[in-house]
């Protein structure tokens, strides 16, 4: 009978999410959306699968959207992290999130940050996305309120603000 | 019809009331509860769908530093009886399988731990020897005689069968000049919200109180038979509402996840979170939805007019009853659709087999009669060398003839479902559609066009949870939604729901309602969720109820409240109550405006200053008023008529436009119009939120959910990689159109609308999916419409020519 | 759905990393970018022993030039393959494959070493580098060696590298002109795994097809040459006919598997609508590329 592997290492961390510099320790098999929402009490991402499939977990990574549940803490070492709590500033929301209040682009809210965060880094590289590539964008983050449509509206009425201001 | 015009409030789009803490990131749903001391549940499931526990060996698990308890079935029945069921019938569950399991996924031990992860350690280390049985994989091995039983205390497979005849079915079908027929059948799906179900549970040993966090509905009336369930005292049990990421209702009970979180509270001694997993979700949650066959008969002549309508439906419940044969009893509220059709036979067969069971989802079972009837329809329609249009226009309930009362003794309240079909036909423009068919068809491409005229009941009534016995052990009759009201010293309103916001938008219509009433600004409104002991009787959202019921409950505390405020601005004007009008948040006598007093003025009054309030009125502004169903009437004895008990009844047209790709089966959408009449709309938008929402539920079960299980009884379908929910790429955008037909029961005339979108589009999906592969003489009989079965079907129609 | 303990290493080297591994041989999971690791770890349906997390091996991500092959470090992320102007102007067939693998989220973590080590029949990039005759080079305790990616597949999930081995570079022939190429699947919805997807890759000689490399996935163990197809295209025409031939043969040619997805024959089937479409559609390309 093979021998159980034993946790002999836990990692020391250091990483910045939402502009806030963290050291924590952490088991190596933590996965980074449990570290944000239990260590660090951020719960806004939430889990929706744990398989990868729902992007509920999305956040961004040095900027870039990545699945928290597919992802070790400890592979966010020297990373900053993004997540829907950095996205409002001293309780003002980000023009996004007021896209998506205006436009009626959430109900239950559950897959609302993934979506926000999704949303946001594609608009840092396209400014002015057409429906078809705002649905091409978020199509792997499932909602089970909205139909969608709603979102994508809002989505280019942020860009066009953006684009506006 | 009623002038919406003077309404301020009512009818607008505000932006929600819900929504900033949602956006933020800082709403708290389940998982965000945290408890001192908090314990993390994980559940063992058995791997085999029917199954007898020999032995069960946990004292590994035990071992393992970090966790707490681990409880098998037998243990856990020494802390916790029998799940809460609402169905008549002897079927018994436990949480936690103490003899055998009854399908592939039940739980057989809980584990405690400090966290997830060690607790999902110890589930590795229990060991298990099993008793594999023969497995009940599908209705007609269940049916057949000498089958294995699910239940053996039950004798039988079949929970429950009936007939129930409304009107002169024979004759009428002796009368028609033809009989369409058709067998459908419709898949096992299931709500799969984004957030699955949880409960934290925190039993306090010396007090021997529990409360409970879930995201579950109806707290008011569950916690009762829950403290039963879990042995502790229903004045010392309280469950607490939190925000739900989605339901659909699949949460209204979550019977299981909370006696387990008690189960391990009560082991422990401190307070254990459960949360349900995806894969638990997928494979073991109290609701999956319904599993059905039909043989549907319509009775026909030969211009068009429906006479009758026989069904015969088998639905696979699955191992357990808890519901009962409610989605059963939901549909005999709009059976026979928006049609005259005279009269109908409904002959269920509820069975029992190794699967996950079932409760309710989005349409509740009407859904999937609507789909049965327009299937019917259009096949009719061919039949009879008629257009989808006309036959539908032939039959369709005139407005004049409102309301209507259907053989089944339900009355649809009032509608003008010709009106809705021609503004639909007309979005979507039929006629171009059609000429661009014939154009593409000539090409080799297929295009269809497919229409669903359906109904949307809502506002349900309890009798429709035990009509179809004759001697119902319990027949509540309440369905209740009680809120408070209460103006603070400043003026400020606050409201108390007993309900569980669901992601619908409860906030925001009691705020779109105090605004009406009082003349306030509706984002000043501050609403909280009650727990189960402060919380009034509630059933909370689900049957497309909550609108009409929260404006009906606002506005019975809105009369209370006024009735005080006049009083007291009265005393304090030294006016008659008569004289006085309230507009924009303030009081003052008619005509004479600079003589009034604002809402706060008052609220000060009220709360400070005793001696100037007239002697008989307490101190304080607070009214509450649990409202309930506007218009339901009991069953006769015999069941003949099943009584008004889901009169309110909003109506809808959709037609999409498909393209087919019959080489690769694939389904495109090139148009979807959808056309409602909800009566009065409180909020367009959230309205139409609900209905896309609701239409892209549709398209997953008409094109790509399913729960596939095999002969043994395995989910073949237990992720999200298998079970599949449309993304933004499969959905389209909706044109979305209204018609306002207000009730004549109801606060503004407020119809029910959450289902609405589901309830119509499968129907349409699947006609449209036939009306594109009509030159090929290809029905639709099961769903989903899968690229596999379209390829196969085209096949099998060439193959015949 | 968590992971299970394990131990985790992450070396900053190649010559660590494998040390790691030939310390811990079969206990031991490479961990790239976890899109297909992770989901299996946190089901508990695989529980290495070991984890040897390669991500800090700067080294490994590369996308170069040389000698008419475009050389990707292991940990080359998908979505540096989608955007990187080498790889579109030079391999397009592997820009436009690698674009379809799940959605941005998984192509920004996924790596292409991690992708064809984890040997998954449906994935895209093991069909495209068979059509494109790619190679990758493996690296173990006995230095490095190069498989040709027609001998890297044995089956579902299993490749020919060796518990030791860590694959650090696919190596790709660069396109030449006149040649056009497609990636074309088949899935249920945006982002899956295809129920059938073909890479194709011809060279245009006028109205003749100077040769021709088809490849499939989803419709076998492993991903296919299509060598009876290119066999009935190479030096004749596109037309009808000759596209129909190539459809038939394919569909003899392949293996697929029920599903619940979607059966045997419905993938044998559009494996064959895939030929026709995708050859048809590549030989355009090559056209409007073409001399």
């Amino acid at each position: 009978m093979a021998k159980r592997a034993r946790e002999t290492n836990v990692r020391e961390i250091e990483l910045k999410v939402n502009g806030i510099a963290y050291h924590e320790t952490v088991e190596p098999r933590r996965l980074l959306v449990d570290f944000l929402r239990d260590h660090l009490g951020l719960t806004g991402t939430h889990i929706g699968c744990e398989h990868g499939v729902c992007g509920a977990c999305t956040v961004l990574v040095d900027g870039q959207s990545v699945r928290a549940c597919l992802m070790l803490a400890v592979q966010a070492d020297g990373a900053e992290v993004t997540t829907v709590e950095g996205l409002a500033r001293d309780g003002k929301l980000h023009p996004l999130q007021e896209a998506f209040w205006e436009h009626h682009a959430l109900q239950c809210g559950f897959c609302t940050p993934g979506m926000l965060l999704t949303a946001y880094e594609l608009l840092q590289t396209n400014r002015t996305p057409e429906p078809d590539a705002i649905r091409d964008a978020i199509a792997g983050n499932l909602c089970r309120c909205t139909g969608y449509q709603n979102i994508v509206s809002a989505v280019q009425a942020a860009a066009q603000a953006a684009g506006r201001a | 019809m009623a002038d919406t015009t003077r309404r301020k409030w009512v009818g607008k789009s505000i932006r929600r009331l819900e929504d900033p803490k949602l956006l933020a990131g800082e709403a708290r749903y389940i998982d965000d509860v945290h408890e001192s001391g908090m314990l993390h549940a994980a559940v063992l499931r058995s791997p085999y769908a029917h199954a007898r526990i020999k032995r069960i060996d946990t004292s590994r698990a035990k071992a393992l530093p970090g966790v707490l308890a681990v409880v098998t079935g037998k243990e856990a029945a020494v802390l916790a009886g029998p799940v809460p069921a609402f169905c008549a019938e002897p079927v018994v569950q436990h949480a936690i399988a103490i003899e055998k399991v009854r399908f592939a996924g039940e739980a057989v031990a809980a584990v405690a731990a400090v966290d997830r992860y060690v607790a999902e350690d110890a589930i590795d280390l229990i060991e298990v020897e099993w008793e594999p049985l023969p497995v009940v994989s599908d209705v007609d091995s269940a049916l057949r005689p000498g089958a294995p039983l699910v239940h053996e205390g039950l004798g039988t497979n079949l929970v429950f069968g009936r007939t129930l005849t409304f009107g002169d079915v024979k004759g009428d079908f002796a009368r028609a000049d033809r009989v369409v027929r058709r067998r459908l059948r419709w898949p096992r799906a299931a709500a799969v919200p984004l957030e699955t179900a949880g409960a934290v549970a925190k039993y306090e040993r010396t007090s021997q109180r529990m409360t409970v966090w879930a995201n579950t509905n109806m707290y008011h009336y569950s916690a009762m038979p829950f403290a039963g369930t879990l042995k502790v005292d229903p004045n010392k049990f309280s469950i607490v509402p939190v925000a739900v990421g989605g339901s659909f209702g699949s949460k209204h009970l979550l019977s299981k996840v909370i006696t387990i979180a008690g189960i391990l509270s009560k082991a422990t001694g401190r307070p254990v979170k459960f949360m349900e997993d995806r894969i638990d979700n997928l494979a073991a949650s109290d609701s999956h939805a319904s599993d059905r066959v039909y043989e549907a008969e319509l009775a026909v002549t030969t211009d068009g007019r429906f006479l009758s309508l026989r069904i015969d439906v088998v639905d696979d419940y699955g191992a357990y009853f808890q519901f009962g044969q409610t989605s059963h009893g939901n549909y005999l509220s709009q059976v026979t659709g928006p049609y005259t059709i005279g009269s109908v036979e409904i002959t269920l067969k509820a069975v029992l087999t190794n699967k996950c069971q079932q409760m309710v989802y989005r349409g509740a079972g009407s859904e999937v009669n609507n789909w049965m009837l327009e299937a019917l329809v259009d096949t009719a329609a061919r039949q009879l060398g008629m257009s989808p249009v006309d036959v539908r226009r032939k039959n369709l309930i005139r407005p004049e003839q409102f309301p209507y009362k259907i053989p089944t003794g339900n009355y649809y309240d009032s509608g003008n479902y010709a009106g809705v079909l021609d503004l639909a036909l007309q979005m979507v423009d039929l006629d171009r559609w059609r000429k661009e068919q014939a154009r593409l068809r000539a090409a080799g491409r297929y295009i269809g066009i497919g229409l669903a005229t359906c109904q949307q009941r809502s506002v349900y009534s309890a009798t429709e949870f035990w009509f179809w016995y004759e001697k119902p052990g319990f027949p509540v009759t309440a369905t209740p939604e009680g809120v408070t009201v209460r103006i603070g010293q400043s003026g400020q309103f606050t409201v108390s729901l007993s309900s569980p916001f669901w992601g619908n938008s409860p906030e925001t219509v009691v705020a779109q309602v105090l605004a009406e009433e009082f003349g306030i600004d509706p984002s000043t409104v501050s609403v909280l969720y009650e727990d189960s002991i402060r919380a009034l009787p509630a059933a909370g959202p689900g049957g497309s109820r909550l609108t009409v019921m929260l404006a009906g409950a606002v506005n019975g505390a809105s009369r209370k409240l006024k009735d005080k405020i006049f009083r007291i601005a009265a005393h304090l004007l030294e006016a008659s109550p008569q004289d006085l009008v309230l507009a924009d948040g303030k009081v003052s006598v008619t005509g004479v405006p600079q003589r009034g007093l604002t809402l706060a003025d008052i609220a000060a009054n009220a709360h400070f200053f005793k001696m100037s309030l007239p002697a008989e009125l307490e101190t304080g502004l607070d009214a509450s008023h649990t409202y309930d169903h506007p218009f339901t009437t009991p069953p006769s004895a015999d069941r003949s008529d099943l009584g008004a008990f889901y009169p309110i009844v909003a109506h809808a047209a959709h037609v999409p436009v498909v393209e087919i790709d019959v080489d690769t089966g694939l389904v495109k959408f090139l148009d979807y119009v959808a056309v409602h009449d909800c009566g009065t709309m409180m909020n367009p938008a959230a309205l139409e939120g609900q209905i896309a929402g609701g239409i892209a539920q549709g398209i997953g079960t008409a094109l790509y959910e399913e729960f596939v299980y095999d002969s043994e009884g395995q989910l073949r379908t237990a992720s999200l990689l298998d079970y599949l929910l449309p993304t933004a790429a499969e959905v389209p955008s909706i044109r979305i159109g209204h018609q306002e037909t207000p009730s004549p029961y109801t606060p503004y005339g407020l119809k029910g609308s959450g289902e609405g979108g589901r309830m119509v589009a499968p129907a349409a999906i699947a006609n449209a999916v036939q009306d594109a592969l009509a030159p090929l003489g290809v029905e639709v009989s099961e769903l989903p419409i899968t690229p596999d079965r379209i390829v196969r079907w085209v096949r099998e129609a060439r193959a015949r020519r | 759905m968590k992971p299970p303990a394990f131990r985790y290493v992450d070396p900053r080297s190649v010559a660590d990393a494998v040390g790691h591994l030939q310390e811990h041989g079969g206990d031991a999971k490479i961990l790239a970018g976890g899109q297909s690791l992770l989901p299996l770890m946190n089901l508990r349906l695989v529980r290495p022993q070991v984890v040897v997390d390669i991500n800090r091996i700067s080294a490994l991500a590369y996308i170069r030039e040389t000698d008419g092959v475009l050389a990707l470090g292991a940990l080359s992320r998908l979505q540096a393959v989608v955007g990187s102007d080498a790889v579109t102007r030079r391999v397009p067939l592997l820009a436009e494959a690698a674009a379809h693998v799940g959605h941005l989220a998984i192509r920004h973590r996924g790596t292409i070493g991690g992708n064809l080590a984890h040997a998954d029949p449906a994935s895209e990039i093991p069909a495209v580098l068979l059509a494109l005759e790619g190679q990758v080079v493996a690296t173990g305790p006995r230095g490095a060696r190069t498989i040709a990616v027609a001998d890297l597949f044995r089956g579902p999930l299993s490749s020919a590298l060796d518990p030791t081995e860590l694959l650090t570079e696919v190596r790709v022939p660069i396109t030449p002109p006149g040649c056009g190429s497609v990636f074309l699947e088949v899935s249920r919805r945006a982002g899956d795994y295809a129920l059938a997807g073909m890479g194709v890759l011809l060279q245009r000689d006028g109205e003749q097809c100077a040769w021709v490399r088809i490849a499939v996935c989803g419709v076998g163990g492993t991903p296919l040459r299509m060598r009876e197809a290119e066999r009935i295209l190479e030096r004749s025409s596109v037309t009808e006919d000759t596209l129909r031939a190539a459809a038939r043969a394919v569909e003899h040619a392949v293996a697929p598997s029920d599903d619940t997805q979607a059966s045997a024959d419905y993938r044998r089937h559009v494996a064959g609508v895939l030929t026709v479409r995708a050859v048809r559609q590549a030989w355009q390309r090559a056209g409007r590329e073409g001399r």
